[in-house]
């Protein structure tokens, strides 16, 4: 049998072509229609097209077409889409580049926008002020978070060892991995991943010794007496067994669903707090957070809280009042918060936070309560990365990776690490 | 009687006039206007060439010599960033080791592997048509992500090859994620895609006369010796143009080193193919001045690599005419 095309069908098709794009048209003409890109996992996409569709079911007039991307592919299509003239109207920024974007000045200054449409005073001035550069401000807060250890509860009381808890010192939280995996409960299952090549973690041990990644001025803060240092701790933990062997942990890509935890290789692994949600979004097993070990109990604080990501509007949009007004929508409506929930962090705003507090689940409590019990330990927020960061922290995880499979040694690798950090950020 | 005639002759000479001006309308258009529609035929695939193709390369040949971020205008940087890939760029030489490693193992083993697929399948089997759907598939699929996917779960710590080696008592690493080993498995992934070097083979095999295997047989010649005196010297043709043709495709890799290791070129950049590198440079840091610099000097890599196949061909080829 042939397929037959008469002129005909063709014409009717074409007809039924140009009918269908009027109505598509119509859509578009009635509303004011904006886009918004956002990074996340799924649990955060389902919950913002929610928070979307709340949005435009009181504001008929208004249509936001979402648009999520993982954190790799995300700042791809952000800059092509920006350099193409075409950018979303909407942007989930991050502290990490959003003096990037702004000194380009492809975002909005919010700053005539404060107390009248945009209302977030309440939020206090450090949350304000890091969504500023240049005493400009460019992204509004979405959530405070913090870096955290998650770990499965189940996992530690099936081996019946007590599970990692605040302020606990990395010799004693080393052993007690050492002593999980000896169990052998499971197959092939470990105490903890091995972070050796996590940056957050490295920064982390750092500024509880005094030191940091970077310096004001934007230069390497650390020496490679301590990089050696670090990956010589990792290197005892995996000896004894405490952490998973190398090509487990290479597995790992930075995402919830390939972590040691979210694979089901360990017991503990190391993350931003507000991942949590996603974290348990996909375990079965009974999950918990607690603060990074500490080098000594009287160490400085390795912590500190942060924007775990903002909110800005792109300098072209046609619909800034629009835009603005949706930002206001979704930091300051209690609906909108109650639907994203802490996902993003805990909200900055302490009238939302209050709002929402009767309402949180479990796993939405475990966050606030351990943002609430570290606030006091916390230290000041690092300065903004240098451009060549974001590569570093790349570099780190391919260093650590070497000296884990044996090719350098943890002394090699440490000078190899600082002489090439170095270059990076002169790079840019 | 007279005014008739001059009337007619008048008439005659009218509609000679006419019929010349008729010729001179037909001997009119130019070559131009003659070729049109075979032009506007033409049309969608110059645009596409021109607009999609050539004036991307010729803005990417510019590109190549300024520092560009995407963000801010170019700015020209001379010949700086080919300086720094000649000179000071170790990722450069590791990227080019891994990939040349990968072009010189997996093309000429996946010719192999097409040609043994299209002699077993030419040996006049029934139901041909299914069985070479059937091998072509893996090519039709190769490059997709889903792909690439499956091969992670297959040589993964816990995956089917692991799952099979314990059977027999031993404990396989994880494939994938161990630097030693990572790259063999985007090898032999390569290698199962043979299809489309498979479909020509089976074609060129098809063409060498059966009369010569008949003189062959009756000589006495043993089937090995016919596969090397007649098969293999009638089939270099295809040989060579198979070989040229996964050679660039080889250099040009991508898709499965980016889905294997989510874009990271790792375990410690031991499966970063030179374009993964390239897009990294782009797309990871927005260093597209230099990035454009890098794809030139890959396109001149194989250029040099399909010059030397041409100039080498004519020791090994063999022509029937």
């Amino acid at each position: 049998m042939t397929l037959t095309i008469n002129r005909r069908a063709v014409l009717m098709s074409m007809a039924a072509t140009l009918a269908l794009g009027t109505v598509g048209l119509n859509r578009a003409k009635a509303a004011t229609s904006m886009r918004f890109l956002w990074w996340g996992s799924k649990e955060r996409n389902d919950r913002t097209f929610a928070a979307i569709k709340q949005y435009s079911d009181k504001q008929t007039d208004v249509a936001i077409a979402g648009e999520s991307f993982g954190w790799d592919n995300y700042w791809t299509r952000l800059a092509t889409q920006t350099a193409g003239g075409n950018s979303p109207d909407l942007i989930q920024m991050d502290y990490r580049y959003i003096f990037e974007y702004a000194r380009r000045g492809t975002l909005l200054d919010f700053s005539p926008f404060m107390g009248k449409a945009l209302d977030i005073a309440d939020f206090g001035a450090a949350n304000i002020d890091s969504g500023k550069v240049d005493g400009k401000l460019y992204g509004v807060n979405l959530g405070v978070n913090s870096s955290m250890m998650v770990f499965n509860t189940d996992a530690w009381k099936e081996a019946g060892i007590e599970a990692p808890k605040d302020d606990m010192t990395w010799e004693q939280f080393g052993a007690a991995c050492s002593k999980l995996t000896a169990t052998k409960k499971r197959r092939a299952f470990y105490g903890c991943q091995d972070a050796s090549g996590l940056e957050p973690a490295l920064e982390n041990w750092l500024r509880q010794k005094g030191k940091a990644l970077y310096t004001e001025d934007g230069k390497v803060a650390f020496e490679a007496a301590d990089i050696a240092a670090w990956f010589e701790f990792w290197a005892g933990l995996r000896e004894a067994k405490a952490c998973v062997p190398p090509d487990v942990q290479a597995l790992d890509q930075l995402t919830i669903e390939t972590s040691m935890v979210g694979l089901g290789k360990a017991a503990a692994s190391f993350a931003h707090s507000n991942q949590f949600i996603g974290f348990q979004a996909i375990n079965k097993e009974k999950l918990d957070i607690t603060s990074y070990p500490r080098v000594a109990a009287d160490a400085k604080p390795g912590h500190y809280l942060k924007p775990s990501m903002l909110v800005s509007v792109s300098a072209t949009s046609p619909n800034k009042d629009a835009a603005v007004a949706f930002v206001n929508f979704l930091v300051q409506n209690p609906d909108a918060a109650k639907t994203l929930g802490v996902e993003r962090g805990v909200p900055a705003s302490e009238k939302i936070r209050a709002a929402m507090a009767p309402t949180l689940d479990d796993n939405s409590r475990k966050i606030v309560d351990y943002i609430a019990r570290l606030t006091p330990k916390v230290g000041a927020l690092p300065p903004p990365p240098p451009n060549g960061a974001g590569e570093n922290s790349f570099l780190l995880k391919k260093v650590a990776e070497e000296v884990a499979f044996g090719k350098s040694s943890a002394k090699e690798g440490a000078a190899k690490f600082v002489e090439q950090a170095a270059a990076n950020i002169k790079r840019g | 009687m007279a005014n008739h005639i001059e009337d007619s002759a008048g008439a005659l000479s009218a509609g000679l006039r006419s019929r010349a001006q008729e010729t001179t309308v037909y001997k009119a258009p130019t070559a131009l206007a003659r070729n049109a529609p075979g032009y506007l035929f033409l049309m969608p695939w110059f645009i596409g060439f021109f607009g999609l193709t050539l004036g991307p390369a010729l803005v990417s040949l510019y590109l190549s010599f300024t520092d560009y971020n995407l963000l801010q205008p170019p700015t020209y940087a001379g010949m700086a960033n080919y300086s720094r890939i000649a000179f000071g760029d170790d990722k450069f030489i590791s990227s080019m080791q891994v990939t040349l490693f990968y072009v010189i193992c997996s093309v000429p083993l996946k010719l192999t592997f097409a040609l043994l697929v299209a002699l077993l399948l030419n040996r006049g089997i029934r139901g041909l048509p299914v069985y070479r759907a059937i091998f072509y598939l893996p090519s039709l699929l190769g490059s997709s992500v889903a792909i690439a996917i499956l091969w992670r779960q297959i040589f993964d710590g816990d995956g089917v090859i692991n799952t099979l080696l314990w059977q027999f008592g031993i404990e396989g690493p994880s494939w994938i994620s161990n630097p030693d080993y990572s790259l063999y498995t985007l090898v032999i992934l390569a290698v199962w895609q043979f299809g489309s070097p498979m479909i020509i083979f089976l074609a060129g095999l098809r063409q060498i006369p059966t009369d010569m295997y008949e003189a062959a047989s009756l000589d006495g010649a043993s089937k090995v010796r016919m596969f090397f005196k007649i098969t293999l010297p009638l089939l270099t043709p295809v040989i060579f143009f198979n070989g040229v043709v996964q050679t660039i495709d080889a250099f040009k890799a991508f898709t499965p080193a980016y889905v294997i290791s989510s874009g990271t070129g790792g375990p410690i950049d031991s499966t970063l193919f030179y374009t993964l590198y390239l897009y990294q440079e782009a797309f990871g840091y927005f260093r597209m001045g230099y990035a454009a610099a890098l794809a030139w000097i890959l396109v001149i890599i194989i250029a040099l690599f399909t010059a030397f196949s041409f100039l080498t061909s004519r020791y090994w080829v063999h022509y029937d005419d």
